[in-house]
């Protein structure tokens, strides 16, 4: 069929899609080659100065990434572990199934801003419940001073605010497993231990897998949390990618720079998601 | 193995409502060992609950399951020794062929030299010796299900192997060639088979005896013969044989004929002590024959079509206002218009409010 209208009736489709992906996307590669900053701002033409910037003279940003990666790997393995296991509580018959389902997904609801400054007075070294709690065991841990400390507790808020996600989409994995699998694993005389190692996580590999890269795309876009809790400090000690990439482009202007930061980023999280994808597979499914 | 007895059982899925309905509606069944039985009916008439009593996947609310002397009633699937093979099958992915065979009898703990010893056995038996090393995920369905069938057979002691509507996903020439293996694995190791299906002819080809089920009910057991020359109701005359028994209003006229419309016919059950007013003739219409002229029990129909099956024709005709159907030898020479078809008075059944006189 000659049809040769059919690109008309794609057009609105496409010039959405090109004005919201393919445009910023493509004027983030041409601004990384530009050295617009608070000095000179235009869109000039400067090569791979950026980029040989980047990765030759810049150690800040890979260490914000390489303590990205811990963050955002430590956190959705928390959120996995954790968030199956509240699932595969609730999964079954227990009393009061439903309010423990709700209360689960309270964090999920609330807002990730305001929860962070909650936490942040929790985690007050001098004023916060939690040091008042502990003084009592004559300990009073610097819990946002403290490069390690400081790491773990974001970790503990990211894990806190998002394992609702994760136990939603397991909870709604559980349910919709077949029964069959469990029955014949029954009259097999499995014991539950071998019934969750042999049936029940087999058959959610696939859902752990999706559930998985979802969190860590997300948790790779870490901002709120940090920006909120330590603003990347003490230091650096808590900086992310992202949080590396809002310092140069909105606080020091370096918007060049920025997008070059950027558009690496984006390439290194590609290529990082599809082996991670590879890895879980292989891994989860045994393929 | 073991001799299995329902001793008046009955279940409701809500036996505390007011007023609660029976998937299950009582009765009591023994079945012995070593016996090859199908439990047929239509979808929704109580085979699966009853399978799953047997198992213990669903307790009866009401009655006792015994095996041999011993009451199993509340006793839960992985302490009575039953296996069961479901509609799907259902392999465990992540292991080999090998291992599936092995877990029934890894998780009662067996020494490794006897489960290595028996999961080769079954292997051999059920052809599945080749792909043992093999990824059960990667297997055909066909292959998966022998593998469900396998973990039943591995159990020597198992007191049954119950089969839900095993071969659904298997093409129809390997349904064939499976139901043989496992009338095979019945010969051989005098298992019990309980074989759940809607479909007449995988209950009569692999049964010796058929239980036919309708709304919870048991409405006849025996051979596939019995229930095919000499069905108790007007529902497993329905249900068993393709096309369904031919079935009449009639009335009784003396002590051995009935009439329809203006047809009288003779047959050869007792009437006399009839006085219900729902009387019914059924008859086969493999027992119809055609005939060149009018006699005793014939009567003459209009055709309305004649089907060729290949190796038989079916004749559609009507008399009375009513539809027949014969069953007849593709070589014999149909009329077009009028046929004279006989029903034989030894094959007619006759049936007082839907059941067997």
């Amino acid at each position: 069929m000659n049809f040769k209208h059919k690109y008309v009736f794609l057009l609105p489709g496409l010039i959405v899609l090109i004005g919201i992906l393919i445009f910023p996307i493509i004027f983030t590669v041409r601004l990384s080659l530009s050295g617009w900053n608070s000095f000179n701002p235009g869109l000039d033409f400067i090569g791979f100065k950026n980029y040989v910037r980047l990765f030759t003279d810049d150690p800040r940003f890979w260490q914000s990434f390489f303590r990205l990666s811990f963050l955002a790997i430590t956190t959705v393995f928390l959120q996995y572990i954790i968030g199956f296991a509240l699932a595969h509580m609730v999964w079954k018959d227990i009393k009061f199934k439903r309010f423990f389902r709700v209360l689960f997904l309270i964090p999920m609801m609330t807002t990730p801003v305001i929860m962070t400054v909650i936490w942040r007075t929790f985690f007050h070294e001098s004023l916060g419940p939690l040091n008042d709690f502990l003084s009592i065991f004559g300990v009073q841990p610097p819990w946002l001073s403290s490069p390690s400390l400081a790491k773990v507790s974001i970790i503990v808020v990211e894990v806190w605010q998002w394992t609702s996600f994760m136990f939603l989409l397991m909870l709604a994995g559980l349910l919709s497993l077949p029964k069959e699998p469990f029955l014949a694993a029954a009259v097999d005389g499995a014991s539950p231990f071998k019934k969750f190692i042999y049936v029940t996580f087999p058959l959610m590999a696939p859902i752990s897998i999706g559930a998985i890269i979802i969190r860590l795309i997300e948790a790779s876009k870490i901002m709120d949390t940090v920006f909120v809790l330590t603003s990347g400090g003490p230091g650096t000690s808590t900086e992310t990618s992202s949080f590396f990439i809002f310092i140069k482009g909105l606080r020091e202007f370096q918007m060049g720079y920025a997008a070059t930061a950027s558009f690496t980023y984006l390439i290194i999280m590609i290529i990082s998601l599809t082996i991670i994808v590879k890895v879980l597979t292989k891994v989860l499914m045994r393929e | 193995m073991a001799k299995i007895v329902l001793d008046n059982i009955a279940h409701s899925y809500d036996p505390n409502a007011s007023n609660p309905v029976f998937a299950l509606k009582q009765m009591s069944l023994s079945w012995a060992d070593g016996g090859r039985y199908a439990l047929l009916g239509p979808s929704g008439c109580g085979k699966t609950t009853m399978l799953n009593i047997m198992s213990g996947l669903v307790t009866p609310s009401h009655g006792k399951v015994f095996f041999d002397q011993s009451e199993v009633t509340r006793m839960i699937t992985e302490e009575r020794n039953i296996a069961q093979v479901f509609q799907f099958p259902v392999i465990y992915g992540t292991m080999t062929v090998y291992e599936n065979l092995a877990f029934p009898l890894k998780c009662r703990q067996f020494p490794e030299d006897q489960i290595d010893k028996k999961v080769k056995e079954v292997s051999e038996i059920l052809n599945l010796h080749n792909f043992l090393d093999n990824r059960a995920k990667g297997l055909t369905a066909d292959q998966k299900q022998l593998i469900s069938l396998g973990r039943g057979l591995v159990r020597e002691d198992v007191a049954a192997i119950l089969m839900d509507e095993p071969l659904t996903v298997i093409d129809p020439d390997l349904k064939f060639r499976l139901r043989r293996k496992l009338k095979e694995i019945n010969d051989k190791y005098k298992t019990t088979l309980i074989y759940v299906t809607h479909d007449q002819n995988e209950a009569m080809t692999f049964a010796d005896n058929i239980i036919v089920m309708d709304q919870g009910e048991v409405v006849q057991a025996g051979s596939p013969k019995d229930l095919f020359e000499r069905p108790q109701t007007t529902f497993v005359g329905y249900f068993i044989g393709s096309p369904a028994m031919n079935l009449y209003e009639c009335s009784a006229t003396s002590e051995n004929q009935i009439s329809i419309g203006s047809n009288s016919f003779k047959v050869h059950t007792n009437i006399n002590n009839t006085d219900s007013k729902d009387l019914k003739l059924g008859i086969r219409s493999e027992y119809i024959t055609v005939e060149s002229k009018l006699s005793d029990n014939s009567l003459e129909a209009d055709i309305i079509e004649v089907e060729d099956f290949g190796n038989y024709k079916l004749i559609t005709a009507s008399f009375d206002s009513v539809k027949i159907k014969a069953k007849v030898k593709r070589e014999l020479d149909i009329p077009s218009e009028k046929v004279i078809l006989k029903l034989p008075a030894e094959h007619c059944c006759i049936y007082e409010d839907n059941k067997l006189i």
